[in-house]
């Protein structure tokens, strides 16, 4: 075999039910390759079937050919002994994967002693070389918690190369990552490829798929639908799922439309809030109208979530007031959260949740069942438990369990980041006609700048140092 | 995803497998308890003293002690005073202890300070000293016993269900109830109750076998309870100077007192994994 990497007629099955289908795929050196599906489609199976890290419970049949040598794909590993050396798994969420006691350069280091085989000294250098050919050697010193979560990122990448590994598995690299960081890591991976390395690249994301290029596979339900050079898969797609992934993509969304706003729901008059000895804003003003979104966005950490919870009177601000002329009963005044499980008692069934509070309000429960039909959930949802259903569906059962109280203000904090782009539009689709619908004033917390600028008429980005907001394209009144 | 859930169930198997020993030897000791008095006709306390010491399997069923008593019947009304003070012992140390964790966790400041130092002053107490101190106000009372070990063993419920508390009710789950209107009680049972309850019942199993065997070991030395009463412990110190004339009468209390706490271990422990 010539790849580095080759996949050869992959199938994975858990009991009786098939998870990945027949995929072959093959990646040379110095060559990008990158698996673009949802959660669920079985991409991530099929890194850990390159691996050898496959569940013990899972069965799989089919070749895995790393680097000239050929392996029965399946549970066990008998390719360990190419792990760090010849292939290497670059972890998701990294800041997670590093060891929190010990310092950046140590974690280097001990890739170039214990898997290289270097002395004490030479691996020190060495590590030291690596850190600050990533521009990190300020950060040697410094322990995983006290590292972005870019760094970390290269730290992470900076341990991978140590091993010498010329096949890099990069399993969803940008999850948790800011926009901006998200450029950096897929140049950080362009770099990769052009030092002759074969990189795999895992990932729900399109602008990561589009900014490494090489060859796209897109997945789904264990197949591969389409399969080509990345230029020509994601500017004209012949797969219909393609074609849909591509359109849930913010940046072909339409621009949100610019509304006479109605009458004002809820302002905040020079708020300000510190956190943990930072000053997150001050002197911020806000206002809410009716039938209006207002996305703020911003890196993490940047006190966006927190805003929102001010101005829902969840978190008391250190200066300024929040105004909500119209006297409206503060239930009107509601939340839809980033991780939906987390939003509803776990054991309750979704028909007990919606109950609950059709009960406490005196809400007839036919109102919920329109709302269900008209967020297209189907009833037999109802008798499942929050972790039964998806977190697409669940996120909508939220948005009914608020939109049944009739709601003037919705506080939705990054309530889709959790969500494949598809389900993205489709739950940010349901919010957008009910500000258009019912009037609604809605403030979008999300990190994403493409996202912010497609729903929000009003657009406020906080950054690091606190200083805001930059308002942009304000609707006309 | 279907392989996690096979092995989850096979766990479910597993455990209830485990959980159904368990609660067969707890229904034994509850029924025997429940029921033993009643059906023996025999007077725990009366002695016959021409049939000491008589073999279990002769006219006395579990044999007679060294005061020719019948066993069975002390046994049976042993049973019923062990086991019914320990469960009345963990339900009024449980019942208090929940609350107070939940009004502590969600009233947080001086509420939560107050009986928090509560809490740590009973800790500070060894134990034993508060049912001694309480058992020497009314010596052969059974009151002093239930209300020293209820005392001492309320606290970890409080500290338990305070601490996961305090959690839940920072979690979104409980952000959003409240948001979308629902009072302290709702919250309690809809989002708290259901997380804690699983905790509170391994504790409650574990505190039963604590008081069996505090309340069994008062007795044995002498603290608490008192002679003609049937009571495990005080059993167990009457029939020692016997053990070698009858070893099989010394181990109906003793093997009562396993059956019931390894009952209690099974169904409130955890699988090992």
């Amino acid at each position: 075999m010539s790849a580095a990497l080759a996949i050869d007629d992959l199938h994975i099955a858990a009991g009786t039910l098939a998870l990945v289908r027949g995929v072959s795929l093959a990646v040379d050196y110095g060559a990008a390759l990158t698996i673009l599906g949802d959660t669920g489609s079985g991409k991530t199976l099929v890194a850990e079937a390159a691996m050898g890290t496959l569940p013990a419970e899972l069965s799989a049949r089919g070749r895995v050919g790393i680097a000239g040598r050929d392996f029965a794909a399946g549970p066990g590993a008998a390719q360990r002994a190419l792990w760090g050396r010849a292939i290497a798994l670059l972890p998701q969420e990294p800041w997670l994967a590093l060891d929190p006691t010990m310092r950046a350069a140590k974690q280097v280091a001990e890739v170039h002693r214990i898997v290289r085989g270097a002395a004490v000294a030479a691996a020190g250098d060495a590590s030291a070389r690596d850190l600050s050919a990533l521009g990190l050697a300020a950060a040697g010193r410094k322990y995983p918690f006290q590292l972005s979560g870019g760094m970390a990122q290269r730290v992470a990448l900076a341990a991978v190369h140590a091993g010498g590994a010329k096949i890099l598995i990069a399993d969803e690299p940008t999850k948790g990552l800011d926009a901006d960081l998200r450029d950096d890591v897929v140049a950080l991976l362009r770099g990769e490829v052009s030092r002759g390395a074969a990189v795999v690249t895992i990932t729900h994301d399109i602008a990561v798929a589009r900014g490494l290029g090489g060859t796209v596979a897109v997945m789904r339900e264990g197949r591969i639908v389409e399969v080509g050079d990345a230029g020509a898969v994601l500017t004209a797609p012949t797969h219909d799922y393609t074609r849909r992934l591509l359109a849930a993509d913010p940046a072909g969304w339409p621009e949100p439309p610019v509304r006479a706003a109605g009458p004002l729901v809820l302002a905040g008059r020079g708020l300000a809030k510190r956190l943990g000895g930072r000053t997150l804003f001050e002197r911020l003003e806000i206002e809410l109208r009716a039938g209006e979104a207002v996305a703020v966005t911003g890196p993490s950490g940047c006190g966006k979530t927190t805003l929102g919870n001010v101005l829902l009177g969840l978190l008391p601000a250190d200066a300024g007031r929040i105004d909500r002329p119209g006297g409206h009963a503060p239930v009107r005044f509601q939340k839809i959260y980033q991780d939906p499980p987390a939003a509803f008692a776990p054991r309750a069934t979704l028909r007990t949740s919606l109950d609950d509070v059709c009960r406490r309000h005196g809400i007839a429960w036919t109102t919920v069942a329109d709302l269900m039909e008209r967020l297209r959930l189907a009833p037999t949802l109802l008798d499942r438990r929050p972790d039964q259903v998806s977190g697409g569906e669940l996120q909508r059962v939220a948005l009914a369990r608020v939109l049944a109280l009739g709601p003037v203000f919705l506080f939705a904090d990054e309530a889709t980041s959790r969500l494949d782009p598809i389900t993205q539009q489709e739950v940010l689709g349901v919010v957008r006609a009910a500000i258009a619908r019912d009037g609604i004033s809605v403030l979008v917390v999300t990190h994403d700048r493409r996202l912010a600028a497609k729903v929000g008429s009003t657009v406020i980005s906080l950054d690091e140092n606190g200083v805001a907001p930059a308002t942009q394209r304000t609707a006309a009144c | 995803m279907n392989g996690a859930s096979a092995r989850d169930g096979a766990a479910a198997v597993r455990v209830s497998t485990r959980r159904a020993v368990g609660m067969a030897l707890l229904a034994f000791v509850f029924l025997f308890g429940l029921l033993g008095p009643m059906l023996v006709a025999a007077d725990p306390a009366r002695q016959n003293l021409s049939r000491i010491l008589a073999p279990i399997g002769s006219d006395f069923l579990l044999g007679s002690d060294h005061l020719g008593r019948s066993m069975l019947a002390r046994l049976a009304h042993a049973t019923r005073l062990s086991a019914g003070l320990a469960l009345l012992t963990v339900i009024s140390a449980a019942v208090p202890g929940t609350a107070l964790g939940l009004v502590a966790a969600w009233r947080g400041g001086w509420t939560e300070r107050v009986l928090v130092a509560l809490a740590d002053g009973v800790l500070a107490l060894p134990g034993l000293l508060l049912v001694l101190l309480l058992a020497a106000l009314a010596p052969g009372d059974l009151w002093p016993l239930y209300l020293g070990l209820s005392l001492v063993l309320w606290v970890e419920y409080f500290r338990v269900v305070r601490a996961t508390a305090t959690t839940l009710l920072a979690s979104p789950q409980v952000e959003a109830a409240r948001l979308l209107g629902f009072g302290p009680l709702h919250v309690v049972r809809r989002h708290v109750l259901p997380e804690i309850a699983p905790l509170i019942g391994t504790l409650m199993a574990f505190g039963a076998g604590a008081a069996v065997m505090a309340i069994g070991a008062l007795s044995f030395v002498g603290i608490g309870l008192r002679p003609p009463v049937a009571e495990w412990g005080i059993m167990l110190t009457e029939l020692l100077p016997y053990h070698a004339e009858a070893p099989g009468l010394l181990l109906l209390p003793a093997g009562m007192i396993f059956v019931t706490i390894l009952g209690l271990q099974l169904v409130g422990g955890r699988d090992p994994r």
